[in-house]
């Protein structure tokens, strides 16, 4: 499947910041089963400086910066992403206990290294009442790991209430726990912070739906924004298995991968540093159409 | 500074006792003891230094006062008001052979700290080995990935390495913790010393203590070898004065001939880093930094970070930036990573560690995890990173077998969940050392925080000395002190009294130089402000003794009715009070104690000690003291006690404004400084006129207005009448030979701005020069018959429009509003 993709965002400022930098993450990062072509990002008004860069996580980060004062920010990011469906992972029966301890065995630091998803992070707090509402899905350690993730998704989705407004992009997992609603990027924060509660490498992957279902299903939620899903380690012969608690559903030939951290902080669309006071309004719209409804 | 200091030794150490006051001292012998366990010719220093404390009176008292004026003070964490540093007169003392062992243990040390840093942000060889687990590594908050593949400009990840110490029950000394972001302590370790010299005369040298300035010299050195440039500019990045260390940084930018600078003083351009400076943008080559990684560059590592500098991580990848220590380097600090030294240092060094640390079980791996459990009775448990884990709410490190009942099956629970987040180590029984207390030396278990430094040739360097931390608990559970915790100097003395100084290195002497330092920005911006505000307090007293003593006369009958009115109506003006309905007593009493009031005296004061701790690196430390005296007492609506009170007020701030004309050196500094007076003064005088003289004024409202102006007896013996309009207005504005009048203020501010650099090639003059300059001309022209009530208006808006060109010339042009916040505006 071949999607055209693009997403554009503006940023207004109530009154002209000076000395504004930012980082954009936009542009896909190599990603199994996905390949990018034509890729394009337009910024405007023109930066004085523009660097493209990487990391520190799997993503890539482009750094603009302006001399002139600035009223608003437009960004837009175009791309054709053409993607695989990827094997279903087949159930060896790896436990969760197996993947615990070999989480702490594998001696790696890269991108995918599972010891860089195992521990509380800037958005991802672990914390008691997540740790204990999780423990009918994750507590016991002879389970097998993707029978617990597929359960815990489920949970998620079946227990939350989607609505959008009522949370920020740093909401801390907690408080969309406690009072069981927010969107895509809080379903996969409180995910996560189950699964580390548990010594679970679990990731969080930022990317895009597309907009309109194949004939006959329905419409996915979160497809005309950046939406947000989990991977999680499942073992060294399983690997990283990405799940969608938004949809309740594997991750699969409608999603197309930005990049993957620890939370959103780290793979965060547009972030920065200026003075003056903060945006006055964002907006953000997407489209991802397969490329022959183009 | 006290010049008593070398009389009075000589008084409070006589001649010492025959028998050592320490005859009588009476460890526990099963803990281990320095002073007991001391070999015979060390233990002699220690006999001598004791009996000069016991033989001296009051020594408690000296030290406090040596304390004191060094300015000495800490903040504990959550505090905004520093306490007094407490530190006890008798120096831990350790021998030269004992020292020797020490050094070759830690200089070890800090070579494997820095391979093993170099390794995680390079190779990673030991973590793909096995030597080292991926999540030792990764569980750090420091372990910061975009630092991979960065490598150090200096070549070195470790400039400055800080090391806590304990000795056990036989005299053996092991690490306790590694610290590498920040040197807490280092500071105070230099200023124990300073104090604990001056007051004790030539006790110190008489015992053959090293020195200290030779160690900070060669980290000094050790920092500017690394920068390209010849003579390099160094910085102390701090995060502010409301972070516990900042006195700390303070005195050690102050002392090290830093630039001590926060993050808004600093900006990245083209991968270069350059603070702001009044001079225009200046290069600076490397940083001390006093900031964790993360909070460095809110575009590379955490976006909230107000404090750091956006994108200086360029400065590092791309332009050579030197930093001490490199960001990142703090992963190594890790409680997990103490389990894993003992083996590393076989692994790199082929050789054991010769100084061990606690020993440490990681339970990220299973052995560990379940000897842990195993043996939690006789563990301390802590969490492996810094902060909290389930068990450990707080951080912090607990014994084991304090876990019971639920709180034990938690524990034991959240280990097998998460089994990287814990650690276990060895209880060891921490030694004791003498202290002087209430008269008499009494055992105190101590720990040792010393400090090592990369010299020029990149060669570790040990200071010989250190913070010695004495407490009841033994424990150390704050990074540096606790309540009821005290401090004392730690002495490595040589066997010849003097012997390492007798041989002084070949120094050769700098370069004499007289040019000031950089200013940077912002430190001049709160030099002009410190002007203004001190300016105010010391005419706001002005002004409420004179409606005071106006109010008396005018029940007396002496003055006319319009004077304690008029004199009323200029506090509210200025925002002292909040009405002028009231007695004068009232008035003055509000004037005198109602902090809520922005312009009120205790909330002008509370501003000027606020900008000076701002400036603690550039305030001699008399004028400290000044500002930092509490305010005198009086008593409410007592007239007379309240005048007392307005009158100490304003001789205090007339004694700082006297220290600063006599004794500041002649910097842009005290240009700023000077320049905030007499921005103040020229805009007090023009109001002080408007109100006292609107239009129409008797002899007495001109009195009082000559008065605020110090300028009666000068119109008395000139003009032999009484006071009329004209000539009191010529006096008090034209005339440019009145020090407290506008004319006088006007040109002052003209040779100031004169003397400043300017910016511009083309030898036009900047706006500030432009705006005095018209003030001046201005000026110069009238005739005191046409000065009205417009045109006072004029010149105020006149003095309000230079006070901005300076602002906007030489201060922080772009700086957020926030940070404004602490300088409510005033007319």
């Amino acid at each position: 499947m071949i999607y055209h993709v693009s997403h554009t965002s503006r940023v207004t400022y109530g009154a002209p910041v000076d000395l504004a930098r930012f980082a954009i993450r936009l542009k896909p990062a190599a990603w199994p089963g996905q390949a990018l072509r034509d890729y394009r990002m337009v910024v405007s008004p023109q930066p004085a400086r523009l660097t493209e860069g990487f990391g520190p996580f799997h993503v890539n980060s482009t750094l603009v910066s302006f001399d002139a004062p600035l009223e608003e920010l437009v960004v837009t990011s175009e791309f054709r992403m053409e993607v695989w469906p990827l094997a279903i992972p087949e159930d060896d029966g790896t436990t969760l206990a197996q993947v615990r301890a070999a989480a702490l065995q594998v001696g790696e630091l890269g991108d995918f290294a599972p010891a860089q998803f195992l521990f509380g992070s800037r958005i991802v707090v672990i914390e008691p009442e997540i740790c204990a509402w999780a423990a009918p899905m994750l507590a016991d350690d002879q389970s097998g790991i993707l029978g617990a993730i597929k359960a815990l998704c489920a949970e998620i989705y079946r227990s939350f209430a989607y609505t959008p407004g009522v949370t920020a992009s740093d909401t801390p997992p907690v408080d969309a726990f406690r009072a069981r609603h927010g969107v895509c990027q809080d379903f996969a924060h409180v995910m996560i912070a189950a699964l580390r509660a548990y010594g679970i490498p679990a990731a969080y992957v930022s990317g895009y739906l597309r907009t309109e279902p194949p004939p006959g299903q329905p419409r996915l939620v979160g497809a005309d924004a950046m939406h947000a899903w989990v991977d999680v380690w499942c073992g060294p012969s399983i690997g990283w298995v990405a799940i969608d608690p938004t949809n309740d559903r594997p991750a699969g030939e409608d999603y197309v991968t930005i990049g993957m951290g620890r939370d959103y902080a780290d793979v965060a669309p547009v972030d920065g540093v200026f003075v003056g006071s903060p945006a006055h309004e964002m907006t953000t719209a997407v489209d991802v159409i397969p490329e022959g409804e183009v | 500074m006290n010049t008593d200091g070398g009389i009075a030794d000589a008084d409070l150490f006589g001649m010492a006792p025959n028998a050592s006051p320490l005859a009588f001292y009476a460890p526990d012998g099963s803990r281990g003891d320095i002073y007991a366990d001391a070999p015979p010719n060390v233990a002699a220093k220690w006999d001598i230094f004791a009996s000069a404390i016991a033989g001296s009176k009051g020594i408690e008292d000296y030290l406090r006062r040596h304390v004191e004026d060094l300015g000495l003070g800490y903040l504990l964490t959550g505090e905004e008001q520093e306490r007094p540093w407490p530190l006890n007169p008798m120096p831990v003392i350790i021998g030269a052979q004992e020292w020797q062992r020490l050094e070759d243990g830690l200089v070890q040390r800090a070579d494997l700290l820095e391979r093993v840093i170099a390794d995680i942000y390079g190779p990673q060889q030991l973590v793909a080995d096995g030597h080292l687990p991926a999540a030792a590594v990764t569980g750090s908050r420091d372990f910061t990935r975009k630092m991979v593949g960065v490598p150090p400009s200096s070549g070195h990840f470790l400039h400055v390495y800080c090391v806590d110490l304990a000795r056990g029950p036989t005299g053996e000394w092991r690490v306790l913790a590694d610290r590498v972001r920040l040197p807490l302590g280092i500071g105070y370790a230099l200023e124990n010393r300073i104090a604990l010299s001056r007051g004790t005369g030539s006790l110190l040298s008489a015992i053959g203590a090293r020195r200290l300035a030779d160690f900070f010299d060669a980290m000094r050195g050790g920092i500017a070898a690394a920068c390209s440039r010849e003579d390099p500019r160094i910085a102390l990045l701090t995060p502010g004065r409301f972070n516990q260390a900042y006195p700390e940084q303070a005195h050690l930018a102050r002392y090290l001939g830093f630039a001590l600078v926060e993050g808004r003083d600093l900006l990245v351009q083209d991968s270069k880093l350059f603070v702001r400076t009044i001079a225009g943008l200046k290069r600076v080559d490397a940083l001390w930094r006093w900031m964790n990684a993360r909070n460095l560059d809110p575009l590379a590592f955490d976006s909230r970070s107000e404090i750091g500098v956006p994108d200086l991580f360029s400065a590092w990848a791309e332009g050579g930036l030197i930093t001490a220590n490199w960001p990142g380097a703090g992963v190594i600090e890790a409680r997990a990573m103490s389990a894993f030294l003992p083996r590393l240092a076989e692994v790199l060094f082929g050789e054991p560690l010769k100084l061990p640390n606690l020993s440490t079980w990681w339970c990220g791996q299973d052995w560990e995890r379940q000897h842990v459990a195993e043996n939690l009775d006789t563990l301390m448990i802590s969490p492996a990173f810094r902060g909290a884990v389930t068990g450990l709410e707080d951080g912090r490190t607990r014994p084991g077998a304090s876990f019971t009942g639920p709180a034990r099956e938690a524990l034991l629970q959240a280990m097998e969940r998460r089994p990287m987040d814990y650690t276990g180590q060895e209880v060891i029984r921490i030694g004791t050392t003498p202290c002087w207390e209430k008269g008499h030396f009494a055992p105190r278990s101590f720990t040792v925080r010393t400090f090592l430094a990369r010299d020029e040739n990149g060669h570790w360097c040990m200071m010989p000395g250190g913070l010695v931390r004495l407490s009841q608990a033994g424990e150390l559970r704050t990074p540096l002190m606790s309540e009821g915790d005290l401090s004392t100097d730690l002495c490595v003395v040589d066997d010849a009294p003097g012997a390492k100084v007798a041989t002084p290195p070949a120094l050769s002497p700098p370069a004499v130089r007289r040019a000031a330092k950089i200013l940077p920005s912002q430190a001049a911006d709160n030099l002009f402000w410190l002007g203004r505000y001190s300016e105010r307090v010391q005419m706001t007293a002005r002004v409420v003794r004179a409606l005071l003593a106006a109010s008396s006369m005018q029940s007396a009958q002496q003055v006319s009715g319009t004077v304690p009115d008029r004199l009323a109506g200029l506090l509210a003006r200025w925002g002292v009070i909040e009405t002028t309905e009231g007695t004068a007593e009232e008035l003055a009493a509000a004037a005198l104690s109602d902090a809520q009031r922005p312009g009120s005296v205790p909330a002008l004061i509370g501003n000027v000690r606020q900008i000076a701790r701002l400036l603690r690196d550039r305030l001699f430390i008399d004028s400290w003291r000044v500002i930092n005296r509490p305010m005198p007492g009086f008593v409410p609506l007592d007239s007379d006690s309240m005048a007392d009170a307005a009158e100490r007020l304003m001789e205090r701030f007339a004694t700082l404004s006297g220290m600063t004309a006599e004794s500041m050196s002649r910097t842009p500094a005290w240009n700023f400084l000077d320049m905030g007076v007499r921005v103040e003064r020229a805009s007090l005088a023009l109001q002080a006129t408007l109100e006292m003289v609107p239009g129409h004024a008797s002899g007495d409202d001109l009195t009082a207005l000559l008065d605020l102006f110090d300028c009666h007896y000068l119109y008395r013996n000139r003009y032999l009448a009484i006071p009329f309009i004209p000539p009191v207005l010529d006096m008090v504005l034209l005339d440019p030979d009145q020090p407290r009048g506008l004319a006088f203020q006007v040109r002052q501010l003209a040779s100031h701005i004169a003397t400043l650099p300017t910016l511009r090639a083309d030898g036009m003059p900047e706006p500030p020069m432009r705006a005095v300059r018209r003030m001046e001309m201005r000026i110069a022209a009238l005739d005191a018959d046409a000065v009205d009530h417009a045109t006072l208006e004029e010149l105020l808006q006149e003095v309000l429009a230079l006070s901005d060109a300076i602002t906007q010339r030489y201060f922080l042009q772009r700086e957020p509003q926030a940070g404004r916040a602490d300088k409510p505006s005033i007319q």
